[in-house]
């Protein structure tokens, strides 16, 4: 006990500037979930705990000029309550609604989940095929980051040391579809051995559009880009969903660890790629 | 007939209830006393090595340590029981056991040294000061691999540390006889007790110089095992035993009771201990995963013929109850089924993982994971269906099994499975055309009270008060399965009062009767009936003294609302005031001490078991309905029954719940539990990696309570704790068999098993 | 010896202001234990099963993963907020009757997570009540009489 400090900025402005004073010693407590686990496991020692809870600048759910934005300190029960965002980004709330459990999404924030950078972290496959922005802070500035593009490797990002993340941003999906499965070992909480998102936009009787993502299948969370360019344009049916679930087992890289094999995970990437694209274009099950 | 209870067979809220919702009760963490010190065990990270250099010098220098404890400062560390019946090959048994580590470390998460410091996180920057220096020794961690001579030993010259058999009739010629054999090899998890409530207690000095512990612990009479550490007389230490968070066998053998009296009676100050849920994982005991190798043979009229079959458990590093829980293994391997010839090696092997021990079933539920399955490919292969298959062969009252046990109770097993399935309702439809839905049952038994060899009895202390309340004193532990409620009942029923009449004072070695441990599904068999003699004796003095007041028979007197009466006049009531007013005045105090026993049976003396051992057997069955996603291998459970002949439901609400409970935990077992170390490194430590079931993984259970009144607990109640877990896991294997037309050997079927399952058959053709 | 930095703290709990210097580290639940409302209980410290949920300006969390000093001004509710011997909460009366507990470790936090769910949803069918509290662990139950009590309440029949 006492190898912390504490630090509850007033204003954004104090944030930032206490951030490029200590670096990453400055623990922003976003739900703070994470952090005080890994605390108490250890891989945390020392540096400031900073609480942003109280920041109104970290605040806000709303949608203008057709992008949906969302503090960096706002719970996920409260995005999932948000009338706006549940008309409006219905695909969003239904991939939420998976994430944890009840308590957890109590506390949880996107941005949390964001910093974290876990391969496994459920609110990020369904941002990349929103293909969100982070909105990340510092006393220089302030710059928009694309999700896909954010991440480097487990548990790491492009942050720089004296950046903070203040907003999650995506344009408001329309005109297509969206599903977002995640694969655990028990139905109640658990971590995702395998997760896909999928937005699909149907023109006529092609895809006009299509964006896929995975989690937990490779050092970080990833757009599936080939996979995305062998349906755009194409008329889907079952067969080419077959074609394109086998392809996408190329472009993943999994491990094996304790819950699952390396095997699985690619070959049950596939099926849940083929599942959830029947779902977002409404193909009989 | 059943007679017509009071209390007895009612749903009755206990007290204990009403204190647990209030969040009134005081759990072993919970109490603190003045100047309370807090205990970090240090742990070995490696699976199988020599101590080398050991240095608590910088840890018992930090400010705040108040000692620093190793395996020098025990005064007898080492301890060795002899375990009964070994074959002469083994040889006799020796179980060795030691508090912390001398030299040799037998797996990871052994514990070395004990810090005791005036707060939590002092303890813990004192473990980060033990210096700790290793040499590797090689360690063998599969019990095939631990079994050949080569192999590293464990303690001795023999990782076979305990073999039992079964033989009867002729198998050869049995298997002769057979039209359809089926042969497998069936896998069972090393499965995690998981109760909510961590490992925890609190040790002090009393005035009187008495070593009290008051903690979480299933059996009190471990303050012996306490004192011979100490060299203490036994009569100077004390147990305490407390509401318990959940023990289902993880709170049954010596724990932190030892370490915690260690610590307290160095330092002369109360010392606290609580396990962390990672020492849950790495520092206690599992259940035992079994492999199971079954080959069993049948006539075309679905009669079995033959049964071989060859159980290997890992024991880990350490015996603790591993040669009993073979024993009931071993008894239990038929499944509750009477086969003409049976051949059953049982073996259990030391190896360098987590040791193991206790859990409920001991043994006994994980033979259901193979005979079950068995039975239904035979039923499967002869075209049978498995019910009828199975009626073919249930065992009935007074039948001897292959172990020589008599039937002495009925056996309701086809009731049990007809409503169990019945209980389903209608099947459902799947979701979707690449989902599946199957339906399964499995049968099993289960006995309840100890072994009988092992003298089993039980006392309790029943006296009424002058204001005809009653005051029970009985040493039976109370884990949540309602074991204080149902002495209450019991207590009630006999002195015809009610339930908040009676006040239940329990679990203290040195003021409450013992009564033995809370596990081998005893405690109602055997608490409720010291329960039951007492409350007998004490009504008998009141009946007597009754009889002379009311000059009537007191074989006619009877005791209801906290009056007497005779039957032949029942409008002539005496106050129960009056009548213990009258005894006292005679010198006749209303109250009895009493021990029920056990039937006492001779120790075993061969490995070959052909004697009886157990008091009685549960018998019962469970159904499930399953959804299986054939692209991911997920398992959705849709619909659950569970069936079982309880003999009498002492309290229905109780009974219901543990037949609830243990559908969930053996749900856990049969889908997703599975505790995995590699080279014995734990992996899965604690609930993010170990998974149990929640709220969303168990559907709505259907409960269907027989009562053949034909037990030999009070009212002619069996025992449901442990019987209650042993069929869930070879129902849900069965339902998924039949929706997707695999089955599963190697539990738990996670989603990877089931989806390679699911490919192999196809690749099958 | 560096002496430990303490931050001051103060929040209500079941009602009553409660207010301490505190390590910065110090979780939610450390804090609410060291207080004295030892009814809210640690099962695994690591937010994994429940048995610490306590409920905060109105939504159930888990205060073993909750910074203490980040409940700054925060209204806490334990289960002790709910009722009395003499008048048990409907929802603890419901627990009694269904016996929808054994141990009773777990069932502190069940219970909140129960209220929290019904102050937001007073009308939850089975599979609702089954996500609410499926972030409460229980190892002796199954949940089956949890849901059941839960249920009997959302539909009146201890109004």
């Amino acid at each position: 006990m006492g190898t912390f400090r504490f630090f509850r900025p007033e204003s954004l402005r104090q944030l930032l500037e206490f951030k490029k004073k200590q670096g990453r010693r400055a623990h922003i407590l976003d739900g703070g979930s994470n952090v005080l686990v890994y605390i108490k496991e250890g891989s945390i020692e020392g540096g400031t705990l900073v609480d942003v809870k109280f920041l109104k600048a970290l605040k806000g759910i709303g949608i203008k000029d057709g992008w949906a934005q969302i503090g960096a300190g706002e719970v996920i029960a409260d995005i999932l309550a948000s009338p706006l965002i549940r008309k409006q980004a219905r695909f969003f709330t239904e991939a939420l609604e998976q994430f944890a459990n009840p308590l957890v999404r109590n506390m949880a924030t996107l941005a949390g989940n964001i910093a974290d950078s876990s391969p496994i972290g459920d609110t990020i496959p369904p941002l990349l095929v929103l293909e969100a922005r982070v909105v990340a802070a510092s006393v220089k500035g302030r710059r928009e980051i694309p999700l896909d593009g954010f991440f480097t490797g487990p548990g790491q990002n492009v942050l720089k040391a004296d950046e903070v993340i203040t907003k999650i941003r995506f344009p408001v999906p329309s005109g297509g579809r969206g599903r977002f499965l995640k694969l655990g070992l028990r139905r109640g909480t658990s971590c995702s051995v395998a997760s896909v998102a999928v937005w699909v936009a149907v023109k006529g009787k092609r895809v006009a559009q299509a964006r896929i993502a995975f989690g937990g299948v490779a050092p970080t969370p990833i757009r599936a880009r080939m996979a995305e360019r062998s349906l755009a344009g194409r008329q889907p049916d079952g067969e080419l969903i077959e074609q394109i679930a086998r392809q996408a087992q190329a472009e993943v890289s999994p491990i094996t660890d304790v819950r699952a094999s390396a095997e699985y995970r690619r070959l049950v990437t596939g099926r849940l790629l083929a599942k959830a694209l029947r779902g977002a274009l409404g193909m009989e099950e | 007939m059943s007679k017509d209870y009071a209390i007895v067979g009612k749903r009755l809220a206990g007290l204990d209830e009403k204190d647990k919702v209030l969040g009134n009760v005081i759990f072993a963490d919970d109490f603190t006393m003045p100047g309370l010190l807090h205990a970090r065990v240090f742990r070995a990270t490696k699976a199988s090595a020599r101590l080398k250099r050991l240095d608590v010098g910088k840890a018992r220098a930090l400010p705040g340590v108040a000692c620093v404890l190793t395996a020098a400062d025990v005064p007898y560390n080492e301890s060795v029981k002899n375990v009964v019946g070994q074959t002469t090959e083994v040889g006799l048994l020796e179980a060795k056991h030691q508090v912390l580590v001398r030299e040799r470390v037998r797996y990871w998460g052994e514990p070395i040294a004990l810090v005791a410091a005036e707060s939590p996180s002092v303890a813990r920057d004192a473990l980060r000061l033990i210096e700790v220096e290793y040499e590797d020794l090689p360690g063998v961690f599969d019990p095939l691999e631990a079994m050949k001579p080569s192999a590293p030993k464990i303690h001795g010259n023999n990782n076979v540390i305990a073999s039992w058999k079964l033989r009867k009739g002729d198998v050869e010629k049995g298997f002769a006889e057979a039209e359809v054999i089926v042969e497998h090899e069936y896998r069972t998890p090393r499965q995690e007790h998981a109760p909510i409530e961590p490992e925890s207690g609190v040790a002090w000095i009393d005035d009187m110089g008495v070593v009290n512990i008051r903690y979480a612990a299933q059996v009190i009479e471990h303050y012996r095992d306490v004192a011979t550490v100490l060299g203490l007389p036994e009569s100077r230490v004390r147990v305490i035993g407390t509401l318990i968070g959940g023990g289902f066998g993880g709170k049954e053998d010596v724990t932190v009771e030892v370490f915690l009296a260690l610590l307290a009676w160095k330092t002369g100050r109360p010392v606290k201990l609580t396990y962390t849920r990672e020492e849950m994982g790495y520092g206690r005991h599992k259940r035992h995963p079994y492999i199971l190798r079954y080959k069993t043979g049948a006539r075309k009229d679905g009669t079995l013929v033959a049964l071989e079959a060859e159980v290997i458990s890992d024991a880990g590093a350490y015996v603790y109850l591993s040669p009993w829980v073979l024993i009931y293994s071993t008894v239990h391997s038929t499944g509750p089924y009477l086969i003409p010839n049976v051949k059953v090696d049982a073996y259990s092997v030391l190896t360098n993982n987590i040791y193991t021990s206790a859990f409920r079933g001991f043994g006994g539920m994980q033979m259901a994971v193979a005979y079950e399955a068995q039975m239904d490919e035979l039923a499967a292969r002869l075209g049978m269906d498995p019910l009828a298959m199975r009626r073919k062969n249930f065992l009935k009252t007074g039948d001897v099994t292959a172990s020589h046990e008599e039937i002495t109770s009925q056996v309701r097993l086809e009731e049990c499975a007809r409503a169990a399935m019945e209980a389903l309702g209608e099947k459902s439809r799947p979701a979707s055309s690449r989902k599946k839905v199957g339906r399964g049952f499995a049968c099993c038994w289960q006995s309840y009270g100890r072994m009988t060899f092992l003298h089993d009895t039980s006392s309790c202390w029943v006296n009424l008060e002058m204001d005809g309340s009653a005051v029970v004193r009985t040493g039976i532990p109370d884990l949540g399965g309602g074991q204080r409620e149902s002495i209450r009942a019991v207590a009630a029923e006999v002195l015809g009062l009610k339930l908040d009449e009676v006040h239940v004072i329990s679990t203290d070695s040195q003021v409450t009767p013992l009564s033995g441990t809370v596990t081998a599904t005893r405690a109602l068999y055997m608490s409720g009936n010291a329960a039951r003699l007492a409350a007998e004796s004490v009504r008998r003095i009141i009946a007597e003294q009754a009889a002379e007041m009311l000059g009537a028979p007191p074989e006619a007197i009877e005791l209801r609302d906290k009056t007497a009466f005779s039957a032949k006049d029942p409008g002539r009531k005496l106050p129960l005031t009056e009548v213990i007013k009258r005894c006292l005045f005679r010198g006749t105090v209303p109250q009895s001490l009493n021990t029920f026993k056990a039937p006492f049976t001779e120790a075993i003396t061969s490995d070959i078991i052909q004697a009886p051992i157990f008091p009685d057997f549960t018998f019962g069955a469970q159904a499930a309905e399953v959804e299986v996603d054939t692209e991911t291998g997920e398992v959705k459970v849709l619909k659950w029954a569970t069936a079982y002949d309880v003999g009498k439901a002492v309290n229905l609400n109780r009974v219901e719940g543990q037949m609830e409970g243990g559908a969930a935990q053996g749900l856990g077992f049969g889908l997703m539990e599975d505790y995995l170390e590699q080279d014995g490194l734990p992996l899965t430590w604690n609930l993010h990696d170990y998974l149990i079931p929640t709220s969303r993984d168990v559907p709505d259970i259907k409960c269907i309570v027989l009562e053949s009144e034909s037990g030999k607990g009070p009212f002619g109640a069996k025992g449901i704790a442990e019987p209650a877990i042993g069929a869930a896991g070879p129902a849900v294997v069965s339902a998924i068999s039949n929706a997707i037309g695999v089955r599963i050997r190697h539990l738990p079927a996670t989603p990877e098993r089931v989806f390679f399952a699911l490919q192999g058959k196809e690749g099958k053709g | 010896m560096v002496k430990t930095e303490l931050y001051p703290l103060a929040l209500t709990v079941n009602g009553r202001p409660v207010s301490a210097r505190i390590a910065a580290e110090t979780t939610l639940l450390d804090f609410l234990r060291d207080q004295g409302f030892i009814e809210v209980k640690r099962g695994c410290d690591k937010g994994d099963c429940g048995a610490c949920t306590v409920i905060m300006d109105g939504k159930a969390i888990l205060s073993c993963i909750t910074l203490a000093l980040q409940a700054e001004g925060s209204r806490i509710l334990t289960v002790k907020s709910l009722g009395s011997w003499e008048r048990l909460h409907p929802l603890q009366q419901a627990f009694v009757d269904y016996e929808a507990l054994q141990c009773g470790f777990c069932t502190p936090g069940m219970l909140l997570a129960a209220k929290a769910l019904l102050d937001h949803n007073p009308h939850p069918t089975r599979e609702e009540i089954r996500e609410a509290i499926s972030g409460n662990l229980c190892r002796c139950t199954g949940y089956q009489k949890i849901v059941d009590a839960v249920e009997a309440v959302a539909k009146g029949a201890y109004r």
